[in-house]
């Protein structure tokens, strides 16, 4: 629950992401209604998908140097080059819809793959803006900062008003057209307008939260909503209430498990729509209850676990000695912090360390580790200085405490493994790290803490700092009592 | 029978003489209609009078829809003179149900207010008028307890009489049915085809409206005319023709 009560406060530092991402599962099923009323439903996947080619094309346009490089204006030049993209492919598909070649269905799946293509292309041609790229198009909107938040406010508002305002002349539009001309005029300008509305919300949306997400939240709540109304205005509602739960359930398993939130989100909406075809027999009050109940199951399953117990206090474990393991990095990366690291340069500038010498991630940690060990009160040794064979020291227990005995140690070891160690965005790290305390005498767990999350670094400004911060982050989370 | 250049004039059986009742709501002057430059049906000479009940009989694929589109604006005619003495919105239409997408959420109601829409702004809601002139059309049709129904989930027979309930909500002056008699069990027919027959003699509303059943369009209409391989005409044995 705690996660819970975390998140919803304004002050947590992904708030704002969670506003973008309740914002857009509101306002998208308004849109996606109609998309899927028109039956329209693949351009809803076509669009963000040429968003997307938007976006890898105007990087590969920085690279090259035809667009100037402003590396604090990633997502801005993304979104421009999404933005061209989306209402110049809806241009050229309400121009090919207007000459009437070939069947619509054909031309938005020839759309989607040419997109799809187009997308790969400009990143093989950029092999140095690929990883830029693909965390745009992944779209982190964990790393939704607020200047962020009030553009998605803006537009998705907008969007929001414009569809309440007209919602009579889309619904006339799209489903009696011939009516919607006798007593409005010609639909052609409520077609624009509603598609229009549409490449809005995706061209920004893809670039804020990625295509996948975006297609998500317009389709699958109109197709949840679908078999639990008959009346147009409650399935505009539902819809949205739907969007709405898609969205805070799929962020808060999100942050809670460590899952990708594009994902996460999309495969809570398709279980939205298993879920409403099952039960579409019943009432909707009972389905109201029922998505109730299952939140409320969703939210406590995921507050199950005990709260994390602190390192233990030196006298209440009683080990004379403590022997800090090397860290150990199972991530197959070499998690090598930057040579421009400040830490580094200070550490060379007292003879601690060679200059040929590269700090990482695991010495980072350790250096911490130790520091607030030797608070607690531990008396804090190093293995590898007792004995050269322990510059590896197992994490398993009994193989630890098996070692310790062959090398005469005794006491206890604090070993840790780092399973995960991901820079996002240089706002949060993801991170999966295991920490044991284990008794050397019987290869008892003392302790243990498994961290798993994303960390945020909200004051880094290079990979290096966040590293740094993260690593505090998670060791002051560590001792804290 | 007459021949298609004759002008096919029809007037209200009700015998009325207002000045307004002496002009014709639509009139259409040697058209030729159809797709594309392609004329399905040539020279027509038509005009249709307030309070006048006229069935449009043809078989499938004669015109008869591509006629009501061309009347309703919804197509351009290639070549000749139509004109209408009305607005559009005056226009009461009637589609083939069966020409609406069931996928649609609806309930009647919703579906019967659409016909208000003209006279609503954007940013309004339905004011409270227009929901009791929702109850009155549907009192009107003698449905008003399938208001809160899904739509589509209603009988031939029950839509189509929201169709027209919906037509009626448009205040209209003249109103165009395609097929309302097709698809429907026989009690519906005899209840679309008295409440189109009170809607001409009470109301004093044009209605316009086809099958290809003749002799269903015979035992309605006031004046019936005949559409067939690009020609029509007026069957002479029930008409009366306009001098």
């Amino acid at each position: 629950m705690s996660t819970l009560i975390e998140i919803v406060n304004p002050s947590y530092l992904l708030f704002p992401a969670l506003l973008g991402t309740l914002i857009m599962g509101l306002v998208c099923p308004l849109v996606g209604s109609f998309l899927v009323l028109r039956r329209t439903v693949f351009l809803g996947l076509t669009l963000p998908e040429i968003a997307a080619a938007g976006v890898s094309f105007t990087f590969w346009l920085q690279q090259t140097g035809v667009l100037p490089q402003l590396s604090q204006a990633e997502r801005t030049i993304g979104m421009i080059g999404s933005l061209v993209f989306t209402f110049l492919g809806m241009g050229l598909l309400g121009y090919l819809e207007q000459r009437g070649k070939g069947p619509a269905e054909g031309r938005l799946a020839a759309a989607y793959a040419f997109a799809g293509s187009l997308t790969i292309l400009f990143m093989v041609f950029n092999p140095a803006g690929q990883i830029e790229v693909l965390n745009l198009l992944k779209g982190e909107v964990i790393a939704l900062s607020k200047a962020e938040l009030r553009l998605v406010v803006g537009v998705f508002g907008l969007v929001f008003v414009a569809m309440l305002v007209f919602r009579r002349e889309f619904l006339l539009t799209s489903f009696d057209r011939d009516l919607a001309f006798l007593l409005k005029g010609r639909q052609v300008v409520w077609d624009v307008l509603l598609y229009l509305l549409a490449g809005l919300i995706i061209a920004f949306g893809v670039i804020m939260a990625g295509p996948l997400l975006i297609f998500g939240f317009l389709v699958l709540p109109a197709l949840a909503a679908k078999p639990l109304v008959s009346r147009m205005s409650s399935f505009l509602t539902v819809s949205s209430v739907l969007g709405l739960v898609m969205a805070f359930l799929g962020f808060y398993s999100s942050v809670r498990l460590d899952l990708p939130l594009g994902p996460t989100d999309v495969a809570l909406g398709c279980c939205l729509i298993f879920l409403a075809y099952g039960v579409r027999r019943i009432t909707a009050r009972t389905f109201a209850v029922l998505i109730v109940t299952c939140l409320a199951i969703s939210v406590t399953a995921c507050s199950a676990r005990a709260p994390a117990e602190p390192v233990p206090e030196a006298k209440t474990i009683n080990a004379e000695e403590v022997w800090l393991a090397k860290v150990k990095n199972s991530t197959a990366l070499p998690l090598l912090l930057p040579s421009n690291n400040p830490l580094r340069s200070l550490a060379e500038m007292v003879g601690k360390i060679s200059s040929d010498y590269r700090q990482n991630v695991m010495d980072l940690l350790r250096e911490n580790l130790k520091t607030e060990l030797a608070q607690k009160g531990f008396q804090i040794s190093l293995p590898e200085e007792q004995d050269v064979r322990f510059v590896a020291f197992p994490t398993d227990a009994s193989a630890a405490a098996r070692m310790a005995r062959e090398g005469k140690l005794s006491g206890a070891v604090f070993a840790s493994e780092i399973w995960r160690w991901e820079i996002e965005s240089q706002k949060f790290v993801r991170v999966l790290i295991d920490f044991k305390l284990i008794r050397l005498d019987d290869g008892a767990v003392l302790w243990e803490r498994r961290v798993q999350g994303a960390i945020p670094t909200p004051s880094a400004t290079n990979a290096g700092q966040a590293s740094n911060d993260a690593v505090k982050a998670i060791v002051r989370d560590l001792f804290a009592g | 029978m007459k021949s298609q250049q004759d002008v096919v004039a029809i007037k209200s059986a009700r015998g009325g003489h207002s000045e307004e009742e002496s002009l014709p709501l639509v009139s259409l002057d040697n058209v030729s209609l159809g797709y594309d430059s392609a004329p399905v049906l040539n020279a027509v000479n038509l005009a249709i009078y307030p309070g006048s009940l006229i069935g449009l009989a043809g078989p499938n694929g004669s015109g008869k829809t591509t006629l009501f589109r061309t009347i309703l604006g919804l197509l351009a005619p290639i070549a000749g003179t139509l004109s209408r003495s009305c607005p559009l919105s005056n226009f009461g239409y009637v589609p083939q149900s069966a020409a609406l997408d069931p996928q649609f959420p609806l309930s009647a109601s919703e579906v019967v207010e659409m016909g208000a829409y003209g006279r609503v702004h954007p940013y309004q809601f339905l004011p409270a008028r227009e929901k009791e002139r929702v109850k009155e059309v549907l009192q009107q049709i003698g449905l008003p307890q399938l208001a809160a129904r899904s739509f589509f989930s209603l009988s031939g027979g029950q839509k189509q009489r929201m169709l027209i309930a919906r037509a009626l909500m448009v205040n209209p002056k003249i109103m165009i049915l395609d097929e309302p008699l097709s698809g429907v069990d026989e009690e519906s027919r005899r209840s679309i085809a008295d409440l189109l027959t009170k809607l001409t003699r009470e109301k004093g509303l044009a209605v316009f409206f086809s099958s290809h059943d003749l002799e269903m369009v015979q035992r309605v209409a006031d004046g019936i005319v005949r559409i067939d391989k690009g020609q029509i005409w007026l069957d002479e044995r029930k008409a009366r023709l306009h001098p």
